[in-house]
């Protein structure tokens, strides 16, 4: 998968989570946490989300890798270049 | 490989909300439920046409779409349904009435810091500082047990508004008897006050059948009329289920909602049933009215919590029955919901659970209209007089839960003591729903989910 590719999963993702999510003005590099209000159960839900589609196991202390939308794309480039 | 991954005993809210998380993200998941509807302690029948709820009331922690810190918009994206689509109805407004004083609220938590502020002046400051503080409270992180009695006293210095107070959040949600550990109190006050009270368009069976309609689109498979005769298992680790008839089912993994006593009988967990089996039940009363005896309370009322003593205790009575504290219902008394020939009026009073147990089948019988009448009387000094105009009423009791639930002598609440983490002595064996902390429809829910989270995910 390209970059642009896995930033569009990961916002497919969040809006198959949250049905309220807004993506609009959404700055790629700052929390998506604050951004998007998600909360610790929804980053379990793109973690297992992952886990379900690509059979990609995130443990526990990486998550925070998930932080950004930027930090996502530069953590699972190598993890989905094949995929 | 075993049978399945995950073996889910009872198809109630817990369950089912376990069920579908787990399905969400694995495969094989089976929920085995004996009874042939779902719900557990909320769930419903018929009689002379009517569809008639078991529990309900109403549901806890209101929360309007997009709020997406709220535990009930949290739910609903845990589970993948559709928060916008879940058509709630708010309360109009419930009520504390007690001999000398009374305190509306409502959805809306400034009227009953209007109330107090003008019933109990003295304390208004003091509930401003409970309120903040409950708003921050984590209820969640391990503490031990703290009296919520003491902290309440703390900040109101008023022995009667503290009763007042107390009444609705215990009656809804406390397993122990004259006090409650201060998070329980914040997690019911939380419910309560702070978001308040709603109810589905629809009843409870519409509810059901969304939760397993999403259990079943991820793939999950439901067993009605299958109850579990044991659980099986070695030192550490359960190998599968054997069911009543015999057949036995291998699982990775078993979760399940019948509490503490009722797992522990399924398997041979040397609990020491007493500590374990809570004492608090009730009766509970379904009058159906005419509409056009409707009048005043009964017209603007939700719920309305009653108490013809001030000293008013929460604990097992002596008797069957105590009538004179209890709820009060008009589950049809929702915004939007369309009046229809009749309405009801649901009563539920603290019962004794072995006094009800010694009865034989006659003198059970009889009993139940007698403490029918008891509270009805009761009930009555406050909404007027309505026995004369019951076109059908049924009432259960103590008996009856411990039947269709399995709950332990008839404990709604179950354990006075709870096991937060799920964990038991078996590695793969989990418990979720009441015993494990979080009380109600939306709190059993919270709790599949967190149980899985937890433990089953992996
Ligand atoms: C009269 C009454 C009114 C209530 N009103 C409200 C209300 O208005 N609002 C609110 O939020 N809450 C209300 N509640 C509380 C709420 O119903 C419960 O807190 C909640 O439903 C508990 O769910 P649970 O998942 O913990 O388990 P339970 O509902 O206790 O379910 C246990 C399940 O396991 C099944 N089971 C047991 N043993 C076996 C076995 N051996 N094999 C297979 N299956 C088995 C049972 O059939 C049942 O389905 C009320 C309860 C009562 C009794």
């Amino acid at each position: 998968m390209t970059r642009d590719e896995i930033k569009d999963l990961i916002l497919e993702i969040i809006e198959d989570i949250d049905e309220d999510a807004e993506f609009d003005g959404l700055d790629a590099d700052a929390p998506l946490r604050d951004q998007l209000d998600l909360d610790s159960m929804d980053f379990l839900d793109i973690v297992m989300e992952l886990r379900k589609r690509y059979k990609l196991q995130i443990p526990e202390e990486e998550y925070p890798e998930l932080a950004t939308l930027t930090s996502c794309v530069n953590y699972l480039e190598p993890k989905l270049k094949d995929a | 490989m075993a049978d399945y991954q995950l073996i889910i005993i009872g198809g109630c809210l817990s369950g089912l909300a376990a069920g579908i998380r787990a399905a969400r993200f694995g495969q094989n998941i089976l929920i085995l439920e004996q009874h042939s509807l779902p719900g557990g302690l909320n769930s419903w029948y018929f009689r002379h046409g009517h569809l008639l709820e078991t529990g309900l009331h109403a549901m806890t922690n209101f929360a309007p779409v997009g709020d997406k810190r709220a535990p009930l918009n949290r739910l609903f994206r845990q589970l993948k349904l559709s928060r916008k689509r879940f058509v709630t109805r708010e309360q109009f407004g419930s009520e504390i009435i007690f001999p000398d004083h009374r305190l509306r609220f409502s959805n809306d938590l400034s009227l009953l810091v209007q109330e107090i502020a003008r019933e109990f002046p003295a304390s208004g400051q003091g509930f401003l500082r409970l309120v903040k503080e409950m708003e921050t409270y984590d209820p969640f992180a391990p503490a031990p047990w703290r009296s919520a009695r003491e902290y309440l006293s703390e900040r109101l210095a008023d022995p009667l508004l503290e009763n007042m107070l107390l009444l609705p959040l215990m009656v809804y949600g406390n397993a122990e008897e004259q006090d409650m550990d201060l998070g329980q109190f914040a997690i019911m006050f939380r419910a309560l006050f702070l978001e308040g009270f709603f109810r589905p368009e629809e009843t409870i069976r519409e509810f059901l059948g969304l939760l397993i309609d999403q259990f079943r689109e991820f793939g999950g498979e439901i067993r009605f009329k299958t109850e579990v005769a044991e659980i099986v298992h070695d030192q550490s680790r359960v190998q599968g289920l054997r069911l009543q008839g015999g057949e036995f089912l291998t699982a990775d993994r078993v979760l399940s909602t019948v509490g503490l006593p009722g797992t522990a009988a399924l398997t041979d967990w040397p609990l020491e049933q007493k500590r374990y089996t809570g004492r608090m039940s009730f009766v509970e009363t379904i009058s159906l009215l005419p509409e056009s005896r409707r009048h005043d309370l009964s017209r603007d009322r939700t719920i309305l919590f009653y108490s013809h003593s001030n000293s008013w205790q929460y604990q097992r009575p002596e008797e069957l029955i105590d009538p004179s504290w209890g709820v009060i219902c008009f589950p049809e008394n929702f915004q939007g919901i369309k009046a229809k020939k009749t309405f009801q009026l649901r009563v539920t009073n603290a019962a004794n659970y072995d006094q009800w147990r010694q009865l034989d089948s006659g003198a059970y019988k009889k009993e139940k209209e007698r403490c029918f009448k008891e509270s009805t009387e009761m009930v009555a000094k406050i909404v007027g007089n309505y026995a004369q105009d019951v076109v059908y009423q049924d009432s259960f009791t103590p008996l009856t839960i411990e039947r269709f639930t399995g709950k332990g002598a008839g404990a709604v609440y179950g354990s006075p003591i709870k096991i937060k983490d799920g964990r038991t002595p078996w590695e793969n064996l989990f418990i979720a729903g009441t015993d494990q902390g979080y009380l109600g429809i939306v709190g059993a829910m919270l709790s599949g989910v967190t149980i899985v989270n937890q433990h089953l995910l992996g």
